[in-house]
């Protein structure tokens, strides 16, 4: 309870930043962050509560920005009609992909969800209402430049809101608790009554339709998005990272692990203009090697182990 | 009108695996209330057996029926749902998950899921660790019990499910015969709350004290059905099966 | 015309059967999916590159250089890093293999600079007619070599004791310890066999394509594709699924277009994931 309340005022800390600092270059940053709070906290619904690691969450991501900006560049709705349109819009491909695919387990899977973002983005680059790799250009909002700032924050953080607020209902009900027992166990999940197909595939529009919105925010902040950048597979994998990075299947952890590696990705590309892409590869591996449990059982344990912890940790995954 | 008194039965269920017949031709009757044991050395097709009237193997030939209605072909999930619950021989529990929860999934889904409130499953889950005498183990990890544990445990998460019909597939393996007794005596119990058993099992001991009925599998085929003291005094039977060993356990 | 781009297909489906084998080795083995098998490659194409430039070795006899030296990095890769985690759950191992991708694309991006090159040999343009085919030497030797090379790790993997402890490791893990397997080494040189026959793929690739920093991403999603077509497990796999891929991806570009060279190789591998998850050779389902 202690801990919940801590984070919570830092939550609220947080959320009132637009009127502690007039930086936008801060509000940007920050702004960022809750982005990819939102994917790697979608990414959690299926590949850590779920327990089926997506490694293509990033077609949600693409599929959402190209819908928003398809939809406001050509018929002139509004950005949040076209956003959510977007989400729904992800959503339901989610769940036509996760249909045949969420059959599959592990690396198949994996490869699986991988290919299918790969495909998605080489249709994209093809398309002619997608505009190929020339790309879309957004109507900009007509607004103050500060007022974009804020506007994008709170627009994010709402969704963010919404996303952990849905999270952590399902996940005290049934719905989550049979999430959960096909992570643990599919085949006995299955036995137990639990039409399991229907509960993935519900998992997984959840996470697109979550990734799908974030993407939609992405592109009308950034008001021009080409295929490469919003279907680059570094994105899903920095989901991934956060989520592990916070502690897999909890409901603060990938914001956590959000925070965590925006910041070092930021600092890294303030100081090595060339070589930050390179610092994330090690920071990453360093934190698989480290970390594989996230940060929340690291400062749980390293107390009562010490350095042990590190050690125990690589001695039980080696061979 | 007057309840059907047979509440699952198979006709003629036959299962190949490429050119290995894995079951041939079964039929047989489990009757309401009843405690129906399943033996068969190792490879004769028992777990397979369970498989196909679970619905975790499907395409086989013959039928199966449970109340009345044919279930053959149904996915596991339909199955558990409409009151057919199934233990696995090798345990299948919801390792990270806590003792309770992984009993309260049961009461969520299975047969009555649908009528209880998350809060009442709980309860249900409660009421469920006491009767199997897994209260002190409540809150552990799944991934911690004991192998003792883990079978009753896998016993708890089907009764849960408040179903008709229970296969338990060898859940007294591996245990001291302290904890024989005390699953034999859980099972009796299951059975006066009107709950059908069919169960696999080699302990011997149980299978005597508690079966109604016995048939027996050997490559597949059925070679014997009866009572307890009919099945085991079989010559055929002792020479297909128990063979030498038997006499020594006898004693 | 037709005859043409089957051949075409049939020569470049070599190359990637070859590209492919040092990934299903790996997979196959210790259950790794090796993201980073195209920077492998990559960098396999640099030594060449830098070997022809500098020294002016020719690329077909730095096949040796090449394969080695990836050996060298293949095992000390595996041996200190990836062993560690061998054992976690199977995308931990992924994400790892992501940042050692990452590193090693951006580590080549900072020394050789986005620049696309080529390795331009004398007799690089020559070629012979044959029924009305015109055959590039260059693509004929490259594929012949790649052929080879499948062929001698076949000899290695059944006639020398370490093929046949990489099998038995591969077939029955706790059997193997068992029976006095080291499997750290094992796996290690696994992983060293699957980089180097990356390596040579690269110094093939090298002579016939232009190279840069970031060819990596599509070879490793073209070695999963030939992969998976071919199914895990068995010698013949990755070059059925390299002809395949090869021949498909060659018709598919001549009907559509080069731009849509990646969507067919992605659209075949999820196809062939739902349907046959364990690959065209492969038995039944998943």
């Amino acid at each position: 309870m202690k801990k919940n309340l801590l984070l919570i005022s830092i939550l609220i800390l947080f959320s009132l930043s637009p009127f502690l600092t007039s930086n936008n270059f801060l509000i940007r940053f920050l702004t960022d962050i809750l982005i990819f709070s939102i994917l790697a906290s979608s990414w959690n619904i299926i590949g850590g509560y779920t327990g089926y690691a997506s490694f293509g969450n990033v077609v949600f991501f693409g599929i959402g920005a190209y819908s928003t900006s398809i939809l406001m560049s050509n018929t002139g709705l509004g950005f949040f009609v076209s956003m959510i349109l977007g989400g729904i819009i992800a959503a339901l491909f989610a769940l036509l992909m996760g249909l045949p695919i969420l059959r599959l387990k592990g690396h198949y899977f994996a490869i699986a969800t991988l290919g299918v973002a790969e495909a998605i983005k080489a249709l994209v680059q093809n398309l002619n209402i997608t505009e190929g790799n020339s790309g879309i250009y957004l109507p900009p909002p007509e607004m103050s430049v500060d007022g974009i700032y804020t506007f994008f924050f709170y627009v994010t953080l709402i969704v963010l809101a919404l996303l952990l607020f849905l999270t952590s209902i399902i996940f005290k009900n049934k719905f989550g608790y049979n999430l959960k027992a096909i992570r643990e166990n599919e085949d006995s999940a299955n036995s137990m009554g639990i039409n399991t197909t229907i509960y993935k595939s519900a998992a997984f529009s959840l996470s697109g339709f979550f990734s799908g919105l974030a993407g939609g925010i992405y592109a009308f902040q950034q008001g021009f998005i080409k295929p490469e950048p919003v279907f680059n597979v570094l994105i899903t994998i920095k989901m991934i990272v956060m989520s592990v990075f916070g502690g897999l299947g909890s409901l603060f952890g990938p914001l956590i692990g959000a925070f965590t590696i925006e910041t070092i990705s930021e600092f890294l590309s303030s100081y090595f203009l060339v070589a930050h892409t390179l610092f994330l590869g090690i920071v990453i591996i360093l934190m698989i090697l480290f970390a594989p449990k996230g940060m929340l059982d690291i400062f749980i344990n390293i107390r009562k182990k010490g350095l042990s912890y590190f050690r125990k940790n690589i001695e039980e995954h080696r061979v | 009108m007057e309840k059907d008194p047979v509440i699952l039965s198979a006709k003629g269920l036959t299962k190949k695996f490429g050119g290995l017949t894995a079951v041939n031709n079964i039929s047989f009757e489990l009757k309401r209330g009843e405690i129906l044991g399943l033996i068969g050395p190792n490879g004769s097709g028992k777990t397979t057996l369970v498989n196909l009237l679970a619905g975790n193997l499907r395409s086989a030939g013959g039928e199966i029926y449970f109340n009345g209605i044919s279930i053959k072909g149904l996915p596991p999930y339909r199955i558990g749902r409409i009151g057919v619950a199934r233990t696995f021989q090798i345990v299948k529990p919801f390792p990270g998950m806590t003792v309770l929860e992984n009993i309260a999934v049961g009461a969520m889904n299975g047969r009555s899921g649908k009528k209880r409130t998350i809060k009442k499953a709980f309860s249900i889950a409660e009421e469920v660790l006491e009767f199997t005498g897994l209260s002190n183990d409540s809150g552990s990890l799944a991934e911690n019990l004991s192998v003792a544990s883990r079978k009753k445990l896998e016993m708890a998460k089907t009764l849960a499910m408040d179903p008709e019909v229970i296969f338990f597939d060898e859940v007294m393996a591996g245990l001291n015969h302290k904890e024989i007794d005390r699953s034999t005596e859980i099972i009796q119990k299951i059975r006066e709350r009107g709950i059908s058993v069919l169960m696999i099992e080699h302990v011997m001991r149980a299978i005597r004290s508690i079966t109604d009925r016995i048939f027996v599998l050997h490559h597949g085929n059925k070679i014997a059905e009866g009572t307890p003291e009919q099945v085991l005094n079989d010559s055929e039977v002792i020479k297909a099966y128990l063979g030498k060993r038997y006499e020594q356990l006898i004693k | 015309m037709t005859l043409q781009i089957l051949i075409n297909g049939i020569l470049k489906g070599g190359l990637y059967g070859l590209m492919a084998l040092g990934m299903s080795l790996i997979w196959g083995v210790m259950n790794i999916i090796n993201i980073a098998h195209g920077a492998f490659i990559m960098i396999g194409a640099y030594i060449t590159f830098l070997l022809f430039n500098f020294t002016g070795i020719d690329p077909f006899v730095s096949l040796i250089f090449s394969s080695s030296i990836m050996f060298l990095i293949g095992y000390t890769i595996q041996r200190g890093i990836i062993n560690l985690v061998i054992r976690a759950e199977i995308f931990i191992t992924l994400i790892l293999a992501f940042g050692i991708e990452i590193f090693i694309n951006n580590a080549a991006l900072m020394i050789f600079s986005a620049d696309v090159r080529k390795v331009k040999v004398s007799y690089g343009a020559s070629n012979f007619n044959m029924f009305g085919v015109t055959i590039p030497y260059v693509r004929l030797i490259a594929f012949l070599l790649a052929i080879a090379i499948t062929i001698i790790l076949f000899f290695f993997m059944t006639r020398t004791k370490s093929g046949r402890a990489i099998r038995a490791t591969s077939q029955d893990l706790d059997g193997a310890v068992l029976s006095g397997v080291r499997v750290s080494r094992i796996y290690a040189i696994t992983f060293g066999i699957g980089t180097a026959l990356a390596g040579a793929a690269g110094t093939l690739w090298a002579i016939i394509f232009p190279l840069s920093p970031t060819m990596g991403g599509s070879l490793t999603l073209k070695s999963f594709v030939v992969t998976i077509i071919g199914g895990l497990g068995t010698m013949l796999g990755p070059v059925i699924g390299g002809l395949t891929l090869g021949i498909v991806e060659s018709f598919g570009t001549n009907w559509f277009g080069t731009t849509f060279e990646s969507l067919i190789s992605f659209s075949i591998l999820v196809i062939i994931l739902i349907f046959r998850p364990k690959g065209i050779l492969g038995k039944g389902k998943e």
